[in-house]
């Protein structure tokens, strides 16, 4: 019977509330799903790897988001930004300085996070638009010092990074990238889901639902403010080392405004305030320029006089997908798969 | 059930993309990537440079392919995205292709050091000077004179045309703060090998440089970064940007501004010239390539493929750069034989000695084993009656 969740709600102690896995067939099922990832890719191809590992990148990205904007409720245009701020200090630090890719890593993260708490600081007076407009302003500095501080990032020319080596194992494959990658992907993902669930997420959900509640209740504005700036830019460092030394080569043209808008669209369209949401959201907008891509590319194929056409309107679905999603999925894909589940759970003996 | 059955859409395009990324069966074809921006930033002229690279593949193809084989192209649409492509360069990769037509500045850079790993050639519409030194980028060609070297042509013509001997020209530069736009002028150290530019080389012309002004790629006013060309007043203004030039050449006009515009390749074509109107008149060109109207046998080759394909449809600058550069790819494919392996096809493009074109490139293509420059000479064209009309003949570089 531990298959099923119970029809309500008999749990007696906080502990028991409080569990990640509240069956145990979800336990299972979810190492299960571990097992899975860490098999799949050794069936995949460059191209599919590729993919794979954008999203994985993506994933801890959108994390990174979803903690300031989607738990504490902190409108951030800089994503990107300080994903190119991870992506240079990493990158920095091992072709100029020598480092191993294990120490630059989180060094990457830690000086994004320091970057995310100066840029947080408005934070403090500014609220919604507001402050969306002074993130925006983060972005274009951190654009510009891209640019234009040429002695760290070489400007335009880009800067070369090394792949990441442990010894002599060097892992400048796909297949090894990917392991790499989602095995941080699992790991942030459960700190992540740790933080939102102890005093720290409490009090991020508690300064985005009403900000004068919770210092009220005796929550630090200041330092919790600052400390999801800090959290989502450590987690947009990793995302950017990440990338740095997936590429090789970078370039202020990977870290633009649209990257940022791109974070936002995935934590929206994937489910704000939902970890899975960061997920889902992850693999949706990687997936679907691809998808698109693949589409226009068939029929293009098939009918070349309109080939050209075809790239355009693939550009104008992506944006009434967009659209579609937030009218009829307002709370994202999350919440569909919840509902999914409900549905299911539920079968056929729905209330 | 009308919304499960788009999840099942969703979840069985998901499986398609997987499954693509399974490496077909190369027979009797060669296979070639083409990357291309027709929906992005650039989009304006890479659609035709794109549509060049299609249709040069099409009649290569309805001529029985190169060696008996078929070409096939893969291309795709990037949208000036880097993550888009990197991702169709690994598709075009799993599916075993030889050589690449890419585009892009920013994504050809990102590639270079995946190339050169993979031994795939990789052939830009980038003319960035830092691409063609093979110790560098070994495995990057392009067709047309360099971003430094036009600049270098521009600002020769404009020392030699000087006439007034009290005092020394005095030139300007108006870029967008890319790797596309700081190309041309400034010297770079890339990989521990230096890359003089047209800054430095202003000095050994006698040319002043009196001001150097940012104008975003998308911009759509010029205004003030003209108003302060106005204040140091120069006699030349070079300019490396994109479809923005017929903005920057109507806001002068509006200004009254009287220095000569010279536009490096990029930034003039019939289209823009079309934009700009009687804004135009008088603009300076380099350009490395023919005109739809030239009467040279590879031109009018070209012209009758068109013809066919695109009946009354004339054909702007950027689709003869696509065109040029498969006409070249498909003469060092031509070359390999049998041998298609990437390597094979990167010696086959070295071995390349004064390839003549027929016209869609002004010098005969030479790539060296020192040297990926393609095209060593170009022709500087002026606007006179609203018409590109070549200024001088064709100017050769040293190497």
């Amino acid at each position: 019977m531990s298959n099923y969740g119970v029809c309500g709600d008999y749990k007696v102690t906080y502990q028991e509330d409080m569990e990640i896995f509240q069956t145990r067939f979800v336990k299972g099922w979810l190492y299960g799903f571990i097992v899975f990832l860490y098999v799949i890719p050794l069936f995949m191809g460059h191209y599919a790897l590729y993919v794979t590992n954008q999203i994985g990148i993506a994933i801890i990205g959108a994390l990174g988001i979803n903690i300031l904007t989607g738990y504490t409720g902190q409108i951030s245009l800089g994503h990107g930004a300080f994903i190119g701020v991870g992506a240079y200090a990493s990158g920095y630090l091992t072709a100029n300085l020598g480092f191993p890719f294990w120490i630059a890593l989180p060094c990457a993260g830690a000086v994004t996070a320091m970057f995310g708490m100066v840029f947080g600081i408005p934070s403090l007076r500014l609220k919604g638009l507001y402050l969306a407009i002074a993130t925006l302003a983060a972005q274009f500095i951190i654009e510009y010092l891209m640019v234009h501080m040429e002695f760290i990032t070489n400007g335009v020319l880009g800067l070369l990074v090394p792949s990441p080596s442990f010894g002599s194992f060097t892992i400048d494959t796909d297949l090894r990238y990917y392991y790499l990658v989602f095995t941080l992907v699992i790991v942030l993902t459960i700190f992540a889901k740790n933080i939102v669930r102890t005093r720290p997420g409490r009090a991020f959900i508690a300064i985005r639902d009403r900000y004068i509640s919770a210092e009220v209740m005796g929550v630090n504005l200041f330092k919790y403010k600052l400390l999801a700036f800090a959290v989502s830019s450590f987690y947009a460092g990793i995302a950017g080392s990440l990338w740095a030394h997936y590429v090789t080569i970078i370039t202020p043209e990977h870290f633009t405004i649209g990257v940022s808008v791109e974070y936002l669209a995935m934590i929206i369209i994937g489910g704000m305030g939902h970890l899975l949401g960061s997920i889902y959201g992850a693999v949706f907008m990687v997936l679907l320029p691809e998808v698109l891509r693949l589409v226009s590319d068939i029929v293009g194929g098939y009918l070349p006089e309109v080939v050209n056409l075809m790239a355009a309107i693939k550009e104008a679905v992506f944006g009434v997908i967009i659209i579609a999603f937030l009218i009829y999925e307002p709370e994202g894909l999350a919440h569909r798969w919840q509902m999914i589940k409900a549905y299911w759970k539920l079968w056929p003996f729905s209330y | 059930m009308k919304r499960t059955s788009v999840w099942y859409l969703i979840v069985a395009m998901a499986a398609a993309l997987l499954l693509v990324g399974s490496p077909a069966l190369a027979a009797k074809t060669i296979k070639i990537g083409g990357l291309f921006d027709i929906t992005g930033g650039t989009g304006g002229v890479g659609a035709p440079y794109a549509d060049g690279v299609r249709d040069c593949v099409k009649s290569i193809n309805e001529q029985g392919g190169i060696n008996g084989r078929r070409v096939e192209l893969l291309d795709t649409d990037y949208s000036y995205k880097i993550p888009q492509a990197l991702a169709a360069y690994k598709k075009f990769k799993n599916a075993g292709v030889v050589a690449i037509q890419g585009w892009g500045t920013g994504d050809t850079e990102a590639m270079s050091p995946l190339v050169t790993k993979d031994k795939i050639p990789y052939m830009s519409a980038s003319y960035s000077e830092h691409l063609t030194n093979p110790e560098v980028t070994p495995y990057n060609f392009l067709v047309g004179t360099t971003y430094a070297d036009q600049a270098r042509v521009a600002l020769k013509y404009i020392a030699d045309t000087w006439t007034d001997k009290s005092r020394r020209p005095r030139v300007a530069f108006i870029y967008n703060d890319t790797g596309f736009g700081r190309s041309p002028f400034f010297d770079v150290d890339y990989q521990k090998h230096h890359f003089p530019a047209a800054e430095s080389y202003c000095k050994d012309v006698n040319v002043d440089l009196v001001d150097k002004q940012i104008v975003d790629l998308r911009a759509t006013d010029a205004t003030p970064q003209l108003l302060n060309l106005k204040k140091s007043d120069p006699d030349f203004v070079i300019v490396q940007e994109t479809g923005v030039m017929s903005v920057i050449l109507k806001d002068a006009a509006k200004l009254n501004l009287r220095s000569k515009f010279f536009a490096l390749n990029w930034a003039m074509s019939e289209k823009i010239l079309q934009q700009a109107g009687d804004a135009a008149e008088g603009c300076f060109w380099t350009n490395p390539f023919g005109l739809w109207g030239v009467d040279a046998p590879g031109v009018k080759a070209m012209r009758a493929v068109t013809e066919k394909y695109r009946p009354g449809q004339p054909q702007i600058v950027n689709y003869i750069q696509g065109y040029a550069a498969m006409t070249v790819m498909a003469e060092a494919l031509k070359r390999v034989g049998d041998n298609l392996t990437g390597e094979a096809v990167k010696d086959a493009l070295e071995s390349l000695r004064d390839y003549d074109t027929g016209g869609l490139c002004s010098a005969p293509i030479t790539f060296t084993k020192d040297s990926h420059k393609g095209s060593m000479g170009l022709k500087i064209y002026q606007v006179q009656g609203g018409k590109l009309v070549p200024a001088t003949d064709l100017i050769m570089l040293a190497r």
